[in-house]
């Protein structure tokens, strides 16, 4: 690219009708409700507006909920290193040449398809503890394979199936009320059902969409030449396709951070509530609330810039991450 | 493959083309001379119904109807833009506050005297909707009041002659148990179905409430409210008449009514059901739904069962006139429809409900519907309402706020997750969390 | 970063010829057949999990009312009418064709703003670029959601109140669609465009005949989801649109789910219907996909 060292006018004129819509419906909004973070502006009128500076941020540190809700942001984010694997491994199968491949795609695209609704209600009956298929399976296995018997035997308490959707336990055993680990809570409840759900609807969905578009750019011809020169299938992929991805991985990384950190709005919305008791609440839905809710909209913007604080440093650490693995 | 440019430029033309479709469909400005009104509401069968009789009462106006997701989300925002509707429902006592104190409500005292003594005239369990500190904004659209729906055909079948009213809950809990019956290790039906969201008329029966006469301290703590949430609590996990949570997810799926009591209530999965006389305009369906079955869902209403205080959730709709709305003269012409006669028939006919104005439901055509003759139980939903106590609100706290504090102690007392007491009463960090927020707003 | 280095990772991998048209001589028959069964196989079992809660939905759009959320799939009465009845309630034909008309319009107008400006960011040198590019990765990262008063606000000034244009031109610009296209223009080849830029093209022509069909998997990813996440809109359609012939599905929807009647079946119904303009774009798009692949076995 010798000679083409600026284009400085022709970018401007590619950038121009992307620039002006972004100025004006994305920069300026945003700069707005930067501003707005440092007031208290109430919509319900009942304080009157004034500057309060950090007053807000001041007050979000030391808010007690905000941190159980980054917490089960996080939390619920556990599930995406495999939807991600899961969706290359799959864009993978279905980037062969066979027939049907086109059928396959529309099915794992399906659940992106269907109306959140529907997808609601199913899962809420699938997860259901006294009859929902999931548990009748982990029943039938405890008590089929005799694994309650020999915990039995060697002195443990008989294992039961989890309540799902009603449980506020949690693999790693975080606490109810307050940012900390009680072992009481140990187990297997609401968010775990969530992030099951979550992998289930995103395997076969936009990432597998993008890692399908992605392998059609890898040149076909590289591909047979090496396995005519006897590569395995592990050497191809890894030497040659894996590579060629790596922008598109890139973007499905970077966006998925910024999709769960943002993310699990509409869960909470129609599936659960944000409960039970709060425990999946995430940060998007909490800001909603304060928003639309309780109309502090000064303080839902401090969430909402601290919350891109918090993204912002994420995404430049994949960069580096990024720049390193991914030859990117 | 074309070339992209042509693939971008056929795609343009085809839009272009379909925009232009679009355009010429476009319906007629319609009814030429009339003044148009936007109405904030929910759709549904019912509220269009309404529309059409005060279009019909009122052929100068064209009064359209802006769909909401029941949320003050869409006219608090609309009205920051000065684009707001007409007119605009309110559904509660803090919404009212929260729309006066912003400046969107209009206060419409003197001309609705001119119209109606609402004071004498209008069911107490409508006021926190509609006026504050005196003073009217609006004018309640329906209103309703707990009471006991029951299903005859259970009650039949466990050979139980119906309730009576009034009654108490010591007097309730063994016919509800002799109702809840279990089947092959199933329960097959409840005694009892009660929405969660109603434990608010337990703290009520019990001498309780959420928040002192002033509004400045949650007193959810008192003994009063944590025998009501107590005897909630056994009503699932002592007297097993109601189904826990876990119970009513199985019902979801093992009985396919859908969730929601209504369904469940309407599926023969409760003998008894708490809910208001608006469950009617569903349970209608459902009949009809039936018959075509041949089968059919035999209904009756009693008065709920008290406890050491015989009072009842109130709760109602109202509809606020926009101070900023260029027709808001015109708009008081659908508030004074609201407070006459064709409208409260309607909605009585309708079972929207119940009327606002009370001598409305004091007429034969509301006891005795000629197009719903087995509907025998109207009286009991007007003569609760001498009971029935609306939620009180605290003007310091907004009640959504306070709430979210709140249902998430009762979500554990409700998953049986920790004792009522302990939960309501030794939990210092949430109850220093609530007064904090008091105080903040009261500062 | 930088396109040299993506640049770099493809060029490593030249082939030493061009191969590729010979029999691939290892793979004998069995080897291919088993590979076959076994791909189908696996796919076939996965494909199942997700086809079923679709299936449910298409049957439980058929039931009565009083058996929606029944986990028995089958109807114990079919009722198809339950389509006719979302037809008869709610000027449903009209909302579909508004949803689908402003969701193409979004994707036009986003294809091709994105596109242009990921050009910009891939494919030319200029001072400040990376810099341009990161405030707007930056901004994708502010949940949307406290933007939307002053947008609103901002939207009512424009006049664009309760019109299709409001519904449009705000969505039409998207700093995730630059994000995502100048990824796939990274993965072009820099020899095609420098060859052009040598024949004396302009970047016009290099943009139309060289980074857009080469970038065409990511352009159909994109329109794919633009289509999609405008179609479903909500939140923003509800606050803008006043008049009823101006409405969208998913604020049509409503209707039937209100407090008084929430109306499953009919819901489902609707969100089947919903769903057949996404399945025809999705498969529409997905052969595309497929021929982009011979194209730039051509070509490259």
């Amino acid at each position: 690219m010798k000679g083409r060292q600026n284009d400085i006018l022709a970018a401007a004129g590619f950038l121009l009708p992307n620039i002006l819509g972004f100025l004006v419906f994305t920069a300026g909004p945003l700069v707005f409700s930067l501003a707005v973070s440092f007031s208290n502006w109430n919509l319900q009128r009942t304080i009157p507006f004034q500057w309060t500076g950090l007053d807000g941020y001041r007050e979000l540190m030391r808010d007690n909920e905000f941190w159980l809700y980054f917490v089960n942001t996080i939390y619920l984010m556990l599930g995406m290193p495999i939807a991600i694997g899961g969706s290359l491994f799959l864009a993978v199968l279905l980037s062969q040449r066979l027939r049907g491949m086109v059928v396959y795609r529309t099915l794992f695209y399906l659940p992106t398809f269907t109306s959140g609704v529907a997808l609601m209600i199913l899962w809420k009956a699938l997860y259901n503890p006294s009859f929902g298929p999931i548990n009748a399976v982990i029943d039938w296995c405890l008590q089929g394979f005799g694994i309650n018997d020999l915990l039995h035997a060697i002195g443990c308490g008989p294992l039961a199936a989890p309540q799902w959707l009603l449980e506020t336990k949690n693999l790693l055993g975080l606490d109810v009320e307050q940012v900390g680990f009680v072992a009481a809570q140990r187990g297997i409840g609401a968010r775990e059902a969530l992030i099951i759900m979550g992998v289930w609807i995103a395997i076969g969905g936009n990432n597998m969409l993008l890692y399908l578009a992605a392998l059609t750019n890898v040149p076909q011809e590289l591909v047979e030449a090496a396995q005519i020169d006897g590569a395995s299938r592990w050497r191809v992929f890894r030497h040659i396709t894996w590579p060629q991805l790596a922008p598109t991985t890139f973007f499905i990384v970077v966006m998925s951070f910024i999709g769960s950190l943002q993310g699990g709005f509409e869960q909470a919305r129609v599936m659960t509530n944000g409960g039970p008791a709060g425990t999946t609440t995430t940060l998007a839905y909490y800001i909603y609330t304060k928003a639309f809710q309780e109309y502090q909209i000064g303080y839902a913007s401090a969430v909402a810039w601290i919350l891109f604080a918090i993204i912002f440093v994420i995404t430049l650490i994949n960069w580096k991450f990024g720049q390193k693995e991914l030859s990117y | 493959m074309p070339p992209m440019k042509w693939l971008f430029a056929a795609s343009f033309a085809v839009l272009v083309v379909l925009s232009c479709v679009a355009w010429s469909i476009k319906p007629e400005a319609t009814g030429t001379g009339k003044v148009p009104l936007l109405w904030v509401s929910d759709d549904n069968p019912a509220r269009r119904e309404q529309i059409e009789l005060f279009c019909k009462l009122n052929p100068q106006y064209d009064l359209r109807l802006d769909p909401t997701n029941t949320g003050m989300e869409k006219v608090i925002v609309q009205s920051i833009a000065a684009v707001g509707p007409d007119l605009f429902d309110c559904y509660d006592g803090f919404q009212l506050s929260g729309y006066v104190k912003s400046g969107i409500a209009w206060d419409i005292t003197e001309e609705l005297r001119k119209e109606i003594d609402y004071d004498k005239d209008v069911w107490a369990a409508a006021f926190p909707n509609f006026v504050l500190d005196g003073r009217a904004y609006g004018f309640p659209t329906n209103v309703s009041a707990n009471a006991i729906w029951y299903n005859k055909d259970l009650f039949d079948a466990c050979g139980l002659p119906y309730p009576t009213g009034p009654w108490t809950w010591e007097q309730f809990i063994p016919i509800a148990q002799k109702l809840t019956v279990r089947e092959g290790g199933r329960i097959k039906h409840f005694g009892l179905l009660c929405d969660w969201w109603n434990w608010r008329q337990f703290v009520l029966q019990w001498g309780g409430d959420v928040y002192n006469e002033d509004g400045t301290r949650c007193i959810l703590d008192t003994p009063e409210a944590i025998a009501g949430i107590q005897f909630l609590h056994d009503l699932m996990y002592k007297y097993n008449v109601m189904p826990s949570p876990a119970d009513e997810a199985a019902m979801a799926t093992a009985g396919g009514w859908g969730s929601g009591t209504i369904t469940y209530f309407a599926g023969g999965r409760g003998a008894m059901a708490i809910g208001g006389r608006w469950w009617l305009c569903t349970l209608r369906t459902v009949q009809q739904e039936k018959k075509k079955e041949g089968k059919g869902l035999r209904l009756g209403a009693v008065e709920g069962p008290h406890g050491p205080v015989r009072v009842f959730r109130g709760y109602a709709r109202a509809t606020l006139v926009n101070k900023h709305s260029p027709y808001r003269e015109q708009a008081l012409d659908f508030i004074r429809y609201e407070a006459r006669k064709p409208y409260n028939d309607l909605i009585n006919a309708q079972a929207d409900a119940l009327a606002t104005v009370k001598r409305f439901c004091y007429t034969p055509e509301y006891l005795h519907n000629p197009d719903f003759p087995e509907e025998d139980y109207n009286a009991v939903w007007r003569d609760v309402m001498d009971y029935a106590v609306p939620d009180r609100v605290s003007p310091f706290i907004n009640g959504q706020a306070a709430s979210r504090i709140i249902e998430k102690q009762l979500d554990l007392v409700k998953n049986d997750k920790k004792p009522v007491q302990k939960n309501l009463q030794r939990d210092p960090e949430a109850r220093a969390r609530y007064d904090e927020i008091v105080r903040r707003k009261n500062r | 970063m930088t396109s040299d280095e993506a640049a770099k990772s493809v060029r490593v991998y030249e082939p030493a010829g061009r191969g590729g048209l010979g029999t691939p001589g290892y793979a004998g028959w069995w080897y291919r057949r088993g590979q076959f069964i076994a791909s189908h196989g696996l796919l076939a079992v996965l494909a199942i999990t997700m086809l079923l809660p679709f299936l449910w939905m298409v049957l439980a759009s058929f039931k009565p009312l009083d058996e929606v959320e029944n986990l028995n799939p089958f109807p114990s009465r079919w009722q198809p009418e339950n389509y006719a009845k979302v037809f008869d309630q709610v000027p449903f034909a009209r909302y579909y064709f508004n949803s689908v008309l402003v969701a193409l319009w979004v994707t036009f107008l986003q294809c091709l703003t994105s596109a242009m400006a990921a050009f910009a960011f891939a494919r030319l040198q200029w001072r400040g670029r990376d810099m341009v590019f990161r405030l707007y990765l930056a901004t994708l990262m502010i949940p949307g959601i406290v933007t939307m008063i002053p947008n609103y606000v901002l939207t009512v000034k424009l006049q664009l109140l309760d019109s299709y244009l409001g519904l449009i031109v705000p969505a039409s610009f998207s700093a995730f669609g630059t994000f995502l296209l100048r990824q796939f223009m990274l993965t072009i080849p820099p020899a095609l465009d420098e060859a052009a830029w040598m024949d004396g093209a302009g970047p016009w022509t290099v943009f139309w005949d060289i980074a857009l069909p080469l970038a065409r998997p990511g352009l159909i990813a994109l329109a794919v989801f633009t289509f999609m996440g405008n179609y479903g809109s909500f939140f923003w359609p509800l606050i803008l649109i006043k008049s009823e012939h101006l409405r969208t599905l998913p604020i049509g929807m409503l209707y039937f789910d209100s407090v008084y009647g929430k109306q499953t079946n009919l819901i489902m119904a609707a969100s089947v219907m919903n769903l057949i303009p996404l399945i025809v774009l999705f498969v529409v798009s997905q052969k595309f996909l497929v021929r982009g692949i011979q194209m730039g076995g051509v070509k490259g």
